[in-house]
């Protein structure tokens, strides 16, 4: 029962994620695309972590862990592109 | 179990990798440089010299204790010493030419590292006994190679480099992909555990799909038939010395490869498979030679040469006899070194005229007769004059099509030779006969010798391999005889006592 | 220039935490998930972390090191445990491995493989660098 329940969550994570891409893909905005991207991140880190459980194994989480740093930091250079077209800044204040 | 096996092969990379410190110093970079090349060309006699004399002319080195087949293998039997020898010929007088001819610009932006990183690409692509190694190293020699390639960075080079860059990553996803189903086919890598299960399973249905993607893929990388396209261009581009490493060796590793899979592993299906091979054979000579023929630049020549060439290579194996085999073998030694040698000309009538259109050059011969003559000799020898080394392999190639009643790539060859002939007259005639064009006071001695210099040993090689014919085709069919029996490949990586 | 007040907050805590997951993921990295590769990356993209939040000119004041020196070095660690096993006689690239005790942590199997992924860790937070902050000089 448990395990019908992950893999119909997996399944509708699975249709979230292409929903985002299509997101992505015509979002007619770049912040649009932006938060769409940053949502397929979030839900990769969702769907690794069912199956986690789904394999009853802990090797993961560094997956887990890297993605959403990976996530984290590509969402904040993509803002900084929006807000100033630059991303790494020649000097600061 | 010999450690001198990873010599040729960690020797460059830890020098390359010394030599980023010292960047920003030209000169000591050129001392290093050009020191360890020498080492690099000892070492390879050395261990040709080692193998040449063990018991089964075959050494290997089990790389992190781990035995065939799990662990990783170098595997150095005569043909790969053959090669590695080759490359340290190459290497080090291309080098040479590069200390008189490359820019202190180009030098501060890694072009030493990344010659040597080459070479260490180069080299173990040569020694190893393993399909993903192999493809490893043609990784460590490709992305090397992008970076000479584009060294420099003008616009010409970025164009063309970007071609040969995506052709090149393509081919190397097809790589990854017939690795992944040999590897479904057959759980193994290891190319002598490899050749044996291929063997047991008779090479039927997807193992000649497998053959052929593999085929694909050394073919694009050597430049065959159908996927020759990028070459010209993208060996233009880069300053001499690259390009003559370029066309003299970068080439001969994808053909390598071919003829070390063919060889050794896919030998149990020849009908089908060496049958294409040698079609494509026939139909990359012609058509890399039309293409020389119609060109009228003197690096493009000699890149279209190349491709017409790289037919004669694969021509030897299609035909699968000993006596191919080593003509083929022989023909690669002589490619290598003549081929080098042509491209380091072009560089040096580029350095002196400043131009590489022959329409723009002419009356060479009067003002550098050394230069003029020289070129003529290697220029003969590539299109297979008797007493040349050209001729000799040439002939080998051409008889034993005789004798095994393939007439077609026979006289398909024989043209080809022809076409070769006319156009380096042609370069001969326009660039060195005629009319002078550049004004004789700018002649410099003293730049003409030093340029000079590193090219002279290539053509007194390439007399040497054509006057002492007799007991260097020995050896090519010595060289022969070893790869055409896969079994001494086989028992030496994995029966050993 | 904009005010990055709460985005320089966050970066100052949580660079700490991307390195620290950078060294386990490298120390972790010879029986399970991890190694030097996907640690130097961790470590990349905290450095990269600061230079988007602090700008290029604070950043590199900071950091002095010639990132093509540091692949360097790393290249050169990696290829010298390959000479440990060729000094004892045994094939290039053999590793060896003890177990120690250290204070704290009880006893730790310690490699020479270690050193190996030390030197991946360094290249590759090197290339990541060089190639990221030599595309970022290019734009603007």
């Amino acid at each position: 029962m448990f395990e019908a329940a992950l893999i119909v969550a997996l399944i509708i994570m699975s249709v979230s994620v292409f929903l985002c891409f299509i997101r992505v893909v015509i979002g007619p905005s770049v912040s649009d695309r932006v938060v769409a991207l940053d949502l397929i991140g979030i839900h990769l880190i969702g769907i690794v972590g069912m199956l986690m459980i789904l394999h009853e194994s802990l090797y993961y989480v560094e997956v887990v862990l890297v993605l959403g740093i990976l996530a984290f930091i590509g969402t904040i250079a993509l803002s900084k592109f929006i807000e100033g077209g630059v991303v790494i800044d020649r000097d600061h204040r | 179990m010999s450690n001198l096996l990873i010599l040729p092969i960690i020797l460059p990379m830890l020098v390359g990798t010394i030599l980023i410190f010292f960047a920003k110093n030209h000169s000591l970079q050129r001392v290093i440089a050009g020191i360890t090349a020498v080492l690099l060309l000892i070492l390879a006699f050395y261990l040709a010299h080692e193998v040449y004399y063990h018991p089964q002319q075959t050494m290997i080195l089990e790389l992190g204790n781990w035995s065939p087949p799990f662990g990783i293998v170098l595997v150095a039997d005569m043909f790969a010493t053959l090669m590695v020898i080759l490359s340290s010929i190459v290497g080090m007088l291309c080098l040479f030419f590069a200390f008189k001819t490359i820019e202190t610009e180009r030098a501060k932006h890694y072009f030493y590292p990344f010659y040597f990183f080459l070479l260490t690409g180069v080299n173990g692509a040569f020694l190893t006994g393993d399909l993903f190694n192999l493809f490893v190293f043609f990784e460590v020699m490709l992305l090397s190679s992008y970076v000479l390639i584009v060294n420099g960075g003008t616009n010409y080079q970025l164009r063309e480099s970007f071609k040969y860059v995506v052709i090149n990553m393509i081919a190397s996803a097809f790589f990854l992909v017939g690795l992944a189903y040999i590897y479904a086919v057959t759980g193994t890598l290891n190319m002598a555990d490899l050749a044996e299960k291929v063997g047991v399973l008779e090479q039927q249905g997807v193992l000649n799909v497998i053959a052929i993607v593999f085929l694909f893929v050394f073919g694009a990388k050597g430049a065959l038939f159908p996927l020759y396209f990028w070459l010209p261009n993208s060996y233009y581009g880069p300053p001499a010395a690259v390009s003559a490493l370029f066309g003299g060796l970068l080439t001969k590793v994808g053909i390598y490869a071919i003829i070390r899979t063919f060889t050794l592993i896919f030998t149990h299906n020849t009908g089908f498979t060496h049958d294409i091979i040698l079609a494509l054979a026939g139909l990359t000579m012609f058509f890399g030679v039309l293409g020389a023929v119609s060109q009228f630049d003197f690096k493009r020549i000699l890149s279209y040469h190349i491709i017409s060439q790289v037919g004669y290579m694969v021509m030897g194996l299609g035909i699968y006899t000993q006596l191919a085999l080593a003509g083929a073998i022989y023909y690669i030694a002589h490619h290598i070194i003549v081929k080098a040698a042509l491209f380091l000309f072009a560089g040096a009538t580029e350095k002196i005229t400043g131009e590489t259109s022959l329409y723009k050059m002419g009356g060479l011969l009067r003002s550098h007769p050394l230069l003029g003559w020289l070129f003529f000799i290697s220029a003969m020898s590539l299109a297979g004059i008797p007493p040349l080394s050209g001729f000799f392999s040439k002939f080998a190639l051409i008889l034993s099509g005789i004798q095994e009643e393939r007439y077609v790539i026979v006289v398909v060859s024989l043209l080809v030779g022809l076409l070769t002939l006319f156009s380096m007259m042609k370069i001969f005639m326009y660039a060195f006969w005629g009319e002078q064009k550049i004004p004789t006071e700018k002649v410099d001695k003293k730049e003409t010798m030093g340029l000079l210099k590193p090219i002279i040993p290539l053509v007194i090689l390439t007399i040497a391999l054509g006057l002492s014919a007799e007991p260097i085709f020995q050896f090519s069919l010595g060289v022969a005889d070893q790869i055409m029996d896969p079994s001494n490949y086989i028992d030496s990586v994995l029966n050993q006592d | 220039m904009k005010n990055n007040v709460s985005l320089q907050t966050v970066t100052r805590l949580t660079v700490f935490i991307v390195l620290a997951f950078s060294i386990y993921l490298l120390l972790a990295g010879h029986h399970a998930p991890g190694g030097g590769f996907i640690g130097g990356l961790m470590a990349a993209s905290a450095i990269v972390l600061l230079y988007l939040s602090f700008g290029m000119k604070k950043i590199s004041k900071v950091f002095t090191i010639s990132y093509p020196y540091l692949i360097a070095v790393g290249l050169l660690l990696a290829m010298g445990t390959g000479f440990i096993g060729v000094l004892v006689g045994d094939p290039f690239l053999t590793q060896y491995y003890d177990y120690f005790y250290i204070p704290f942590l009880g006893t730790v199997e310690l490699t020479t493989a270690l050193i190996f992924d030390i030197g991946v860790y360094f290249v590759v937070v090197g290339v990541a660098l060089f190639s990221i902050l030599t595309i970022a000089e290019d734009d603007a």
